[in-house]
């Protein structure tokens, strides 16, 4: 149990929920205890392989062998994958010593196997600065990290903490245009790009590792979405929800990087206890129909979660967004139709670090639409 | 003292093994790799073409049609599964509507019977495949065109072969072949074997083994074909795809695999060996633009792979089958249709060269299965739950995406042992998925290193490199 968290040896974890300091295996075992405390049944080894509209599940053990269960709510945490080597634009051989960061961490905060000595890294996302850090700690070499967009993808403070402490380069605006080697990856050769992210010829850098790690976006898990006929957000990559984080599927919820893509794991936390409450209250039958607001990214905003409110008297409403790009000196309004509701003033909005606001229920409940936007002072 | 050596484990070597062991024949294979058909049967189109496009009266003609028409039985025998779904090839212009009506002749020329081929208006031809392109305004339908799942069909036959006797060894490249008294000495990966007759099936390093024996008389040049390989959650087509073939050959096709993803390429390119598994920003562009002629809804944020195949092409551009010194078949540039023209090619050379030496009947007691594994998502739930009580490893999901099981990958104790991480994620499928084994790689490492008792840090990946560079002190 603890998901990612089981492999995130570093500390970070937990300073909004119990401000403190924790590593991402004790910030699970928190909560692995309430459960126990509970006394709620659980599964581990099991997978699940089907969902269906009607909120029945088959999952598979060693054990029990596959089982069909139907829940009266059911709620999605499945997490997020990496983006892989396929995905991305990879020129060259396919050699060993290619994969996602995710993966080289699992091998080293694991079992304590080391994929590679001289090692570069694709994509400045948080795992891959993590591993820049890692890896360097346990021997090995890392000789830069590089990332196709001007600004990087990562926490700032791990741009501080996992880089720049241990010296090693990022180069922005840089991607991998060949990897060489056909067993064994032998070298990589970088380039600058331009406007239109394309290579620009004369920029080229060669460096002999043994090792690409690449950090270059997580994707919500949805696998198990499609036969259930949940409807996905194209943004988000995972399901669409509302309020309550209820799919478009009666009794089907969803919360976490199953949903959206985070980078803290606090806010997880307080998604999964809303899904979690909501389809208790789903259970019991509390929960009514009601018209829908829907919520709208204006300009510089990426995506929002959850995608619509229930007009009818709840908890306040967290809004959860991106921006497209890096602001500075900014104000993010939110509109309710066409007026202003809120306007909060910000000095720096980065898209790699997820911004929340805090909505009172009753002050949108007469509205059809609310829009969040970045307005550039 | 063997019968018979056979050079190289690709699809053309293992079903020569096969064939051989129809026959009361000690039969030994020579693999240089780790594992076996890891080169051009690993990463081709895997299309049972139906024999319409090969040049009349050459070779890949003779041996394609034939091979078509042994796949579907010998599929059958070795429980390799096999598409049959037909293939379309369209035009899109008036000039190619001209290439299709002289293919379509060609098709004749070549044997293939009435039923095998026809010719459609674009309206029928979307019956079979609603995704054409809007600007396919004509198709030639070929019913008997399939899809086959190459190194699968490889790794079956030289089970197959196995279990009737013959014998395997890899890591053992053939590294020089002299004539003795009673035949040939073939020095392989430091071992020194005797045989009375040799096959070189060593795809594009046929001519490099022929060479070991007689003058040159035949080069091998890399042709490299890129493709990209998306996801099996969203098909793109029912039915292999055909552009109407140019001064390239066959042209970029969409391909639906036997695990329901979508294969788009290949590419058609002279390189050197060294580059010949490379993809390229030009080639995969290649891909790209020209797919979107003739189908369309191509899901390019699906693709969940990209990679390059070598075709091995001969100087001639016929394919070569030939003794050429008693007892010593060469078979060189067996490119495509090769995969499909492998059962047929093996037939010939067994039937005709070969067991004329050794005048012997075939035996009484060679078996033609080879035993089915079990398909766990083929089954009903019950019926899966009776396997998982026999063994609790078919409930254990190494891998999510494809949903292979622990038991799955007992394959390592199968007669062909899968020794190397990159073939447990070609061969079964661990890692084949849409995470491309970000989740399943360590504990595929974990379950190899264990059932083939060495270190994890000897796991290898792929022939002579390995998974893991060191392990930490913590791990020691
Ligand atoms: C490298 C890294 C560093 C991070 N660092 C920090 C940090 O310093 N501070 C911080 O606050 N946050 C950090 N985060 C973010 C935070 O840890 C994660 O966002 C959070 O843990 C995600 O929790 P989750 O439950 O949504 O998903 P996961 O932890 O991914 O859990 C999903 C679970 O679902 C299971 N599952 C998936 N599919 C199935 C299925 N079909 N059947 C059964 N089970 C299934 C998976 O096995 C997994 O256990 C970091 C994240 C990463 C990856
Ligand atoms: C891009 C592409 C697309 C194709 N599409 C199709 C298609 O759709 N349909 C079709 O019918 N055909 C197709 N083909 C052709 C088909 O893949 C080949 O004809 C077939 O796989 C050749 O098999 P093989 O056994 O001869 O060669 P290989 O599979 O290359 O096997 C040769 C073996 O010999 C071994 N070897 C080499 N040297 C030595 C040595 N010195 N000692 C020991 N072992 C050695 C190698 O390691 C290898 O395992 C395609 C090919 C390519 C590349």
């Amino acid at each position: 149990m603890g998901g990612i968290l089981q492999q995130c040896i570093h500390s970070g974890f937990g300073v909004e929920m119990f401000k403190e300091d924790l590593t991402g295996p004790e910030y699970a075992e928190r909560y692995i205890e309430k459960m126990q405390l509970a006394g709620l049944e659980f599964r581990t080894n099991s997978l699940v392989t089907e969902l269906h509209e009607d909120r029945t599940l088959v999952y598979t053990n060693p054990i029990e062998g596959y089982v069909e269960v139907q829940g009266k709510a059911v709620i999605l945490t499945m997490g997020c994958f990496e983006r892989t080597p396929g995905q991305i634009n990879l020129y060259g051989d396919r050699p060993a010593g290619i994969m996602t960061a995710g993966t080289a961490q699992s091998f080293l905060n694991k079992d304590g196997f080391l994929v590679g000595k001289r090692v570069f890294i694709l994509g400045s996302g948080d795992i891959g600065l993590i591993m820049a850090r890692r890896m360097t700690l346990e021997g090995a070499e890392v000789l830069g990290v590089a990332e196709l967009n001007p600004y990087s993808s990562g926490l700032a403070r791990n741009i501080v903490q996992c880089l720049d402490d241990f010296d090693i380069p990022l180069y922005l605006s840089h991607t991998v245009i060949q990897v060489i080697g056909s067993s064994r990856l032998e070298s990589i050769i970088i380039a600058e790009v331009d406007e239109q992210k394309q290579p620009i010829p004369g920029t080229e850098k060669t460096f002999e590792v043994d090792t690409l790690l690449l950090s270059v976006g997580l994707i919500p898990d949805r696998h198990l979405t499609a036969q259930a006929g949940i409807k996905l957000h194209p943004r988000t990559g995972g399901p669409i929800v509302n309020n309550r984080y209820e799919t478009n599927v009666p009794g089907i919820f969803a919360a976490g990087n199953g949903l959206h893509v985070h980078d803290l794991v606090d806010w997880v936390s307080l998604e999964g206890e809303r899904a979690g409450e909501s389809a208790a209250r789903y259970v019991q039958g509390e929960l009514t129909d009601a018209e829908l607001i829907s919520t709208e990214p204006g300009n510089g905003i990426i995506y929002v979660v959850p995608h619509y409110v229930l007009k009818q008297v709840d908890e306040d409403v967290r809004f959860y967004f991106r921006v497209d790009n890096v602001y500075k000196n900014v104000k993010v309004n939110i509109y309710k139709d066409d007026e202003l509701l809120k306007s909060l003033k910000k000095n720096v909005m980065v898209p790699a670090e997820m911004e929340m606001i805090k909505v009172a229920n009753q002050d949108i409940l007469d509205a059809s639409r609310v829009r969040i936007e970045v307005e550039v002072l | 003292m063997y019968d018979v050596i056979i050079i190289g484990s690709g699809v053309v070597g293992a079903l020569h093994a096969r064939e051989l062991s129809k026959y009361p024949l000690s039969i030994l294979v020579l693999e240089k790799n780790n594992d076996v058909s890891m080169e051009a049967t690993l990463a081709n189109s895997a299309v049972v073409h139906s024999g319409h496009d090969p040049k009349p009266g050459s070779l890949k003609a003779k041996f394609n049609l034939l091979g078509n028409r042994m796949y579907r039985q010998l599929s059958k025998e070795l429980h390799v599964p096999l598409l049959e779904c037909g293939g379309l090839v369209v035009a899109t212009s008036p000039e190619e509507e001209q290439v299709l009506d002289g293919l379509f002749e060609r098709a004749g020329v070549n044997g293939l019977l009435e039923n095998e081929y026809q010719m459609l208006t674009r309206e029928e031809a979307l019956i079979l495949e609603p995704n054409l392109s809007d600007q396919v305004s004509k198709a030639m339908s070929l019913p008997t065109t399939a899809v086959t799942f190459p190194w699968e069909m490889a790794i079956a036959g030289l089970e197959n072969a196995i279990n009737n006797g013959a014998q395997l060894l890899m890591n053992h490249e053939v590294t020089d072949i002299t004539r003795s008294e009673h035949g040939f000495v073939v020095h392989a990966g430091g071992d020194v074997f005797e045989a009375k007759a040799i096959i070189n099936s060593a795809g594009a390093y046929s001519a490099h083994i022929s060479e070991m024996l007689h003058p040159k008389f035949f080069t091998i040049t890399p042709r490299r074909g890129e493709y990209f390989v998306t996801d099996n959650r969203f098909p793109i087509v029912q039915t292999v795809v055909y552009p109407a073939p140019g001064k390239k050959g066959k042209g970029i096709l969409a391909t639906p695999m036997v695990h329901g993803n979508t294969l788009l390429g290949p590419t058609s390119n002279f390189v050197d060996f060294d580059a010949q598994h490379q993809t390229t920003p030009e080639g995969l562009n290649e891909v790209r633009n020209n797919i979107t002629k003739t189908i369309k809804h191509v899901p390019f944020d699906k693709i969940i792979r990209s990679f390059a195949g070598s075709r091995p092409t001969a100087d001639a551009g016929d394919f070569i089958i030939e003794e050429t010194s008693p007892g010593f078949v060469n078979l060189g540039g067996i490119e495509s249709p090769g995969l499909t023209a492998a059962p047929a090619i093996a037939k010939y050379v067994v039937e005709e060269l070969v067991i004329p030496r050794f005048s012997v009947l075939p035996k009484s007691d060679f078996d033609p299965i080879r035993k089915k594994r079990v398909k766990m998502h083929e089954l009903t739930i019950n019926e899966r739950n009776e396997h998982i009580k026999d063994n609790a490893k078919y409930g254990h999901i190494v891998c999510r995406c494809e949903t292979v099981t622990e038991a799955d990958l007992d394959a390592i104790h199968r007669p062909v042992r899968a020794r190397s991480h990159g073939r447990d994620q070609t061969a079964y499928r661990a890692g084949a998925g849409r995470c491309q084994g970000a989740f399943c790689s360590l504990e595929v490492l974990k379950i190899l290193s264990r059932e083939l008792n060495i270190d994890p840090i000897d796991v290898e990946y792929k022939p002579r490199s390995f998974v893991l560079a060191a392990k930490t002190k913590g791990a020691q």
